[in-house]
């Protein structure tokens, strides 16, 4: 019994030193625990580690979330001034209805990246980010680091231009 | 001639009676938008007899689905939520219920817990059916002020029954839920 019990804390301890290991300080978007597939407006699927070389953000939210809804218009805005020079959004909807998301993305025009990815708070992509409340942005650098998270307004503005080197 | 007195008799405790809670409707409110955060739902997670949460964002309510044989103690759900941060803006609870007549302003238990029907008028529940519990903190603070208004009884105020309800029955200074149909 008492080896068992020791056999288990070994096997624990070697297998969080790994995933500390491979994950490495820095969460990065090849990782495999937090890289996903997402289906887009057109059908057509998205795969977050094929942003890696573009300053991103990606952005989890819902048509159902008012908050999510009202810091689109930032989005927007963001997206307008600096997709030309290499920035990008991914929105990932927690939606469950597809009609409902494609709904509010051209409601609040999103012509960014969009995927969903149902099933609310058990979705796949939120799991993995443990997305635990929407909106949830974490911004990413050429390297696919994530290098801040839920930056609003004029805090998110100054970060985008410091990765794009303007 | 024994066996069947006896099988009239347990028909006869049959009747009238209401098995268990199995679940239970709730909406919570705060000064965030409650469906944006997964908190409540994994608080209510959480508490030991409950088998299933399921977020129906239509509604913006929340699903639980108890576990069998459970003791589902409401007041422990309404605790979980306010643990999260939110609170409670409206409680139903449902059961399966066959020949129980409930009277207006009457108490009555079922699955071990008290209950007072507030504002309903006379009738015989069958079948599945739902209650809404309108005590403090299980409903908007101006809901409870309308519904405490509508019995004269202390006991909708505290929530613990007093010297009102020791005549239906009850021991005074136990939890009795409010409820209507």
């Amino acid at each position: 019994m008492k080896n068992l019990r020791i056999l288990t804390l070994i096997l624990v301890l070697a297998f969080s030193a790994s995933a500390i290991k491979a994950q490495g300080p820095i969460p990065n978007i090849t990782d495999y625990r937090l890289d996903f597939t997402v289906v887009g407006i057109k059908g057509d699927s998205i795969k977050l580690s094929s942003l890696k070389g573009k300053v991103f953000i990606l952005d989890f939210w819902a048509s159902w979330c008012g908050p999510c809804r009202y810091s689109n218009k930032h989005l927007v805005k963001m997206y307008n001034k600096y997709k030309d020079k290499g920035f990008e959004i991914l929105s990932v909807s927690l939606d469950d209805q597809k009609n409902d998301w494609k709904k509010a993305a051209a409601k609040d025009k999103i012509t960014w990246m969009s995927g969903i990815d149902p099933g609310g708070w058990d979705a796949m992509a939120a799991t993995k980010w443990q997305v635990d409340a929407i909106p949830a942005s974490f911004l990413i650098n050429k390297n696919g680091d994530v290098v801040a998270i839920n930056l609003e307004k004029d805090d998110l503005e100054k970060k985008i231009k410091e990765l794009l080197g303007l | 001639m024994k066996k069947s007195l006896l099988l009239l008799i347990a028909a006869f405790i049959y009747i009238g009676c209401f098995s268990q809670f199995s679940k239970a409707s709730l909406q919570a409110s705060g000064l965030t938008c409650s469906m944006c955060s997964k908190a409540v739902k994994v608080a209510l997670e959480k508490v030991p007899f409950v088998q299933e949460v399921k977020v129906n964002i239509k509604n913006q309510e929340y699903t639980i689905i108890f576990k069998e044989n459970n003791n589902a103690d409401f007041d422990a759900l309404k605790k979980a939520v306010e643990d999260a941060g939110f609170s409670v803006a409206s409680f139903k609870v449902t059961g399966n219920f066959s020949d129980v007549s409930v009277q207006k302003d009457k108490h009555l238990e079922l699955d071990g817990k008290n209950f007072h029907f507030v504002s309903n008028s006379d009738k015989v529940l069958n079948g599945e059916q739902t209650l809404t519990i309108v005590d403090k903190d299980f409903l908007s603070a101006k809901d409870f002020k309308k519904f405490s208004a509508a019995t004269k009884m202390e006991c909708i105020k505290t929530g613990k029954t007093g010297n009102c309800c020791v005549k239906d029955g009850m021991h005074s200074e136990e939890r009795v839920y409010h409820v209507i149909i």
